[in-house]
């Protein structure tokens, strides 16, 4: 680092620093990475907890029955098949190195599914199924008919308006953890630059700075720090999630969405942060002492909350109108193109309306901030600021 | 050389300065007394950029000030004010950087100073831990850090300890004596008649005196003091001595000129014992007290 440094980098480096050399934040980010790590692989391996089953044959049309149970079965269901003779069936039954034993009556109208000391309920339906077509077929064909020329439950094909329901559980659970991590990064680092600008202005450091460096400066330095920071912990905690996901040995669903949805995200996070850390900056700036704060952030804590909410509950056109609200946005036009087809020109233009918003309200803040920060006595309220002179 | 001219500033209509000159000569230590809510820290505020005058300019080597900032000015503000919860030395550095320094130059530059208070082996201790002496001797270091070339200082020696003011006066005289405008504020009156080169004094927002201490001690050099072994009543009908005060044997006079000094001595001698007779020489204190009555 050279003499020439801009002031508002070594602002925000220091910012930088100091959170950096906080332990608090090291472990709370580290627990938060694990607890990410941790939920990608519970959620993996309880989506695809497979079953496994071994049920041995007493007869041929057993036997096929279980053919047909395997042809049928679910991708989360295993099953190994044997032919048996009754004895052996029974004896390796006892010794539980079988699931069940299916056997059938001498006619081959009624089977019989014998377990240890329970049948399993998933086993048993899928047993009955498989017995059902197999019979019909065997009925069918001494009718002289094949069984494909009958009416079949795949002669009905169900669809949604509204993308399908999976998509939308995924697109739910997703939009709750992106309107989380947003909520968590505007207090984790938008609370610290309300506190360090009341920190200066109570310590009257901020008489020293100001006479060596501009206030705008000093401000800019700061909010950058913390958007720096707040930006490499999301992308710590995207990129930790996804990878696990990604290399998880399961196969996770919707892994493609959530990724391009998660670079929008990014995009998203940025410009809502930032709007929120020139609110903070000037929240901080009004306040004299830190008990000050507590009261005048109620409007930003009301926001986030919305934007919790959002995540939780927002549906139809409502969410719509939400994706292109500032700040909200930031949670609510990710959910959106999480759960269905959005024109590319709709995130566009809600980035845009973000970014303008983005640009008045931190013009504004500058404005409250250089006035506000100077000023001794008293909390101020917006409009005594305004007021103040330089 | 740092100078004002006819600088004023109201709050709210409530004028605080009123049309204020006075200079900051370069190379001498420059005393600012007023009383509490004189205006001393107003204008300090002002020199500094951190208030705008509503009328007026200051000026550095006859080019004006502009601008909020002053980058080379060493500036302690009235309130004490550095991050509590930091160590001493970082953010020393920090401000030192901000002064433009790189950072291993501000360190060395900080430990130089900390050093100099014998403070060094504070350094690495924050702030909040240090007696409000020695956080005070961190705040004036935080003012010289980047080698300013003027310093304003507001209540540099309130709450130094008596080595610490002595270390602190050797401090300033040696910017005094590097011919930087050094500005401080002061309520301790006898520390400033050992310390300071020229006083500015202001009182309710309009300066009642700008001038060297000689030249203030001057205005008053005629003054004698007297102790007799009688009673000095009969000074008060001699010609050319205007009385001061007169307590018995002991008296305080102005004479309006040498020969009339050595007269009223030689009549005092004829008349009896003359324990004392000499050339009173005002303390600034003393002088402060004259002016502001």
């Amino acid at each position: 680092m050279n003499a020439s440094t801009a002031p508002w980098l070594i602002v925000a480096l220091r910012e930088v620093e100091t959170k950096l050399r906080d332990k608090a934040f090291i472990i709370s980010t580290i627990v938060t990475l694990l607890f990410i790590v941790g939920s990608v692989a519970i959620t993996g391996v309880l989506g695809n907890r497979t079953s496994h089953f071994t049920v041995a044959a007493t007869d041929d049309t057993s036997y096929q029955v279980l053919e047909q149970v395997i042809k049928d079965r679910p991708d989360d269901v295993e099953l190994s098949i044997s032919r048996l003779t009754p004895e052996n069936a029974k004896q390796q039954l006892s010794a539980e190195q079988l699931s069940a034993i299916l056997s059938a009556s001498d006619d081959a109208r009624e089977f019989t599914l014998t377990g240890f000391n329970e049948v399993d309920q998933e086993l048993s339906s899928l047993v009955r199924e498989a017995m059902k077509s197999v019979m019909t077929d065997q009925l069918l064909a001494e009718a002289g008919l094949e069984s494909s020329s009958l009416p079949d439950n795949d002669d009905l094909v169900t669809d949604q308006l509204h993308g399908d329901s999976e998509r939308a559980a995924m697109a739910s659970v997703m939009g709750l953890v992106f309107s989380f991590l947003f909520y968590m990064a505007a207090f984790l680092f938008g609370m610290p630059i309300a506190n360090s600008v009341i920190e200066e202005k109570q310590n009257r450091v901020v008489e020293i700075l100001a006479s060596t460096i501009r206030l705008r400066q000093l401000l800019a330095g700061k909010i950058i720090g913390n958007v720096i920071l707040a930006m490499l912990q999301l992308l710590a905690f995207l990129s930790i999630g996804l990878l696990a996901a990604y290399i998880s040995p399961i196969q996770i669903p919707f892994l493609g969405i959530v990724t391009q949805v998660a670079g929008w995200f990014v995009v998203f996070f940025f410009g809502g942060f930032l709007l929120l850390a020139g609110i903070w900056a000037a929240l901080g700036s009004l306040a004299t002492r830190t008990e000050d704060l507590q009261q005048s952030s109620g409007p930003v804590v009301g926001l986030l909350m919305a934007v919790l909410f959002i995540g939780l509950y927002a549906k139809g056109s409502f969410l719509v109108v939400a994706s292109y609200i500032p700040i909200v946005s930031s949670a609510a036009m990710p959910i959106r193109l999480l759960s269905g087809e959005v024109a590319i020109w709709e995130p566009v233009l809600s980035l845009a309306i973000l970014l303008a918003a983005c640009w008045l309200v931190l013009l504004f803040a500058e404005r409250i901030y250089r006035r506000a920060v100077m000023h001794t006595g008293g909390a101020l309220t917006l409009r005594k600021a305004l007021k103040l002179e330089v | 050389m740092l100078e004002l001219h006819h600088v004023s500033r109201s709050f709210a209509q409530n004028p605080v300065l009123n049309d204020i000159s006075f200079t900051v000569p370069g190379g001498a230590l420059t005393g600012f007394v007023g009383a509490n809510g004189a205006g001393k820290t107003t204008t300090m505020r002002i020199i500094m950029g951190l208030l705008s005058a509503d009328s007026g300019s200051v000026t550095l080597n006859g080019q004006p000030l502009t601008g909020a900032t002053r980058p080379n000015f060493g500036y302690m503000p009235e309130e004490r004010g550095l991050y509590p919860k930091q160590p001493v030395i970082d953010q020393l550095v920090y401000l030192g950087q901000l002064h433009g320094l790189t950072r291993s130059g501000a360190r060395k530059r900080a430990m130089e100073l900390l050093a100099r208070f014998g403070l060094d082996d504070r350094a690495k201790s924050k702030l909040e831990s240090l007696s409000l002496g020695n956080q005070q001797r961190v705040q004036v270091t935080a003012a010289l850090l980047h080698e300013p070339d003027v310093l304003i200082l507001d209540e540099p020696f309130s709450g130094l300890d008596p080595i610490a003011v002595d270390a602190m006066s050797s401090i300033l005289r040696d910017y005094a004596a590097r011919g930087v405008p050094v500005l401080f504020s002061s309520h301790q009156l006898d520390l400033l008649d050992v310390l300071v080169d020229h006083l500015v004094i202001i009182q309710d927002g309009r300066i009642l005196a700008d001038s060297s201490a000689d030249e203030l001690r001057a205005t008053q050099a005629s003054r004698h003091r007297l102790s007799l072994g009688s009673d000095t009543g009969w000074l008060r009908s001699e010609p050319g001595v205007t009385v001061i005060d007169i307590s018995g044997h002991e008296a305080l006079v102005n004479f309006d000129s040498e020969s009339d000094a050595q007269r009223v001595l030689a009549t005092a001698m004829s008349r009896g014992p003359v324990a004392e007779f000499a050339v009173h020489r005002p303390s600034l204190a003393d002088i402060y007290r004259e002016i502001i009555k």
